[in-house]
């Protein structure tokens, strides 16, 4: 395509696991929004949300610094991540590196036993932040083809796409920390009816749900339920444990409150792909929700 | 656990430089000398409730010197790292990045054997040193049996759902690791910093 824009893409380590169907949606959407992503050479683990526990502070915040130095290494272009997770440890560390000169120079000593190096130059984002800033909704209107017409969207943010970082200038003051509007938005623009939702940017509980759900299936519980409350066919969402989290525990909050649910949770970008005529499985990955998105995937065929 | 409402007797001991250790020593650590106390970030927090002390008190519990009982709170586990406290507090006090400092000392001290989240972290660090990236599959096993061999097979058969729909979902791979191939360099970089780490502390 034609003033595609490039980028320096960091898929993480769900790309290849629990957020394939996040990978593929969005490396299929990409290209029709004039976004061109180029990963970064060889990337590691960002460390999440807990490698500071066992590793050690300075050991977590090198890994960042390794994507970081390595990305460099393939240009000055921007830095995209999709993965909340992710974001936040890259473009948290990225900032550092940049505006503390004692945490560069730690860094740098530590990266130099790979012969690598990083001064702080790049800017990280977050896709999210780019489709809004970058390319703009008009631009994802246009290539809508195929409206989803009639579908329910329950817009789910979760935390770390928007904190701590979001309202920030080297986030992209891109919307607000309680009740981001971007991903409302996006569902908009692809033809569907965003639902008042409330829970905007509750937390599912994050990696504490994945080792310790029954400390937290009741915040899941009402993620859940004031979707269903609002009539919704589908959770959306940006952020991979958020969808992981949301969906896998469904079973368990009914054994556990006496519940029903089973909504779908998916991608604002396998929305997109769906909305923009592309396959729906080979690119909008519908195939890989564990929960079937029954109606989304309706109008796919259409 | 003791309470700040109990006034300190000669049996309770109080590491009065464990305030300044914080300060000097934890990411973001210095602010918390400027926490006045308005309780914006234990409000904020989804899980606040499962708190033995929310970060509020925590906080004065530092400024008291309560080293111990800091080090040994669940507030430290507990907390999923919303930031909702991070970008509400009026004093810009990083709550969560103090958090994870002082799960990092109290691993490191050896305060927290049994915790939950230490024990996962130690399989995740496994995998990612390993091969330089995060595999679920083995992370999520190591896990499991941290707690033994019987506790270890209740939990894998209790999620058996969960990663059979992952497999048929083709989220949960079936070969081997994915890998960096600078996995070495990886290790490298980690053990320079863990030396750099050690080098400060041993400066004091």
């Amino acid at each position: 395509m034609s003033g595609a824009k490039k980028y320096t893409f960091y898929p993480g380590c769900s790309s290849q696991a629990s957020a394939t169907h996040l990978d593929l949606s969005l490396r299929a959407v990409a290209p029709k929004l004039g976004v061109e992503l180029e990963d970064i050479d060889d990337w590691n683990c960002c460390g999440a949300s807990v490698g500071h526990v066992e590793g050690g502070t300075l050991p977590q915040t090198a890994l960042s610094g390794r994507n970081l130095a390595k990305a460099r290494q393939q240009g000055t272009q921007d830095v995209l991540t999709a993965c909340a997770a992710c974001y936040l440890n890259t473009h948290g560390v990225n900032e550092k590196i940049k505006n503390d000169v004692r945490t560069r120079q730690r860094v740098n000593e530590a990266l130099s036993a790979a012969d690598l190096a990083y001064e702080g130059d790049l800017r990280v984002r977050h896709a999210c932040e780019v489709l809004i800033n970058d390319v703009g909704i008009d631009k994802i209107k246009e290539q809508v083809k195929k409206p989803l017409t009639g579908l329910k969207v329950a817009g789910y943010v979760g935390c770390q796409t928007v904190r701590p970082f979001a309202g920030t200038e080297s986030g992209g003051n891109y919307d607000t920390y309680d009740q981001p509007e971007f991903l409302d938005d996006f569902v908009k623009a692809c033809g569907a009816e965003a639902v008042p939702y409330d829970p905007k940017t509750s937390c599912c509980g994050g990696s504490v749900s994945v080792y310790n759900a029954d400390k937290t299936l009741h915040l899941i519980k009402k993620i859940v339920q004031a979707a269903v409350d609002a009539k919704a066919d589908v959770i959306a969402t940006p952020c991979p444990l958020c969808q992981q989290n949301v969906e896998m525990y469904q079973d368990a909050i009914n054994k556990k409150f006496g519940t029903s649910f089973k909504i779908p949770v998916v991608f604002y970008s396998q929305l997109m792909a769906v909305a923009f005529g592309l396959d729906a499985n080979k690119d909008a990955a519908l195939d890989r929700n564990m929960i079937e998105p029954v109606k989304l995937a309706e109008l796919a065929k259409k | 656990m003791s309470s700040l409402r109990t006034p300190p007797t000669a049996d309770r001991t109080y590491d009065l430089g464990f305030a300044r250790w914080v300060y000097q020593n934890i990411e973001g650590g210095d602010r918390v000398s400027l926490c006045m106390q308005c309780g914006m970030c234990s409000g904020s927090c989804p899980i606040g409730t499962a708190m033995d002390n929310g970060p509020r008190k925590l906080f004065m519990m530092i400024r008291a010197g309560m080293k111990e009982a800091v080090l040994t709170s669940n507030t430290i586990w507990n907390c999923t790292q919303c930031y909702n406290c991070v970008v509400r507090c009026p004093r810009k006090i990083p709550v969560t990045n103090i958090l994870q400092g002082l799960a990092t000392v109290a691993v490191a001290e050896g305060y927290a054997p049994a915790q939950p989240t230490a024990k996962f972290a130690k399989a995740f660090w496994t995998s990612l040193k390993l091969f330089g990236r995060t595999d679920e599959r083995i992370v999520t096993a190591l896990y499991y049996f941290s707690h033994g061999l019987k506790e270890g097979f209740r939990r894998a058969m209790e999620n058996l759902p969960i990663a059979l729909g992952m497999v048929k979902g083709k989220r949960m791979h079936l070969g081997m690791p994915h890998r960096a191939k600078g996995a070495a360099d990886l290790r490298k970089i980690i053990a320079k910093a863990e030396d750099i780490e050690a080098r400060e502390r041993s400066k004091g």
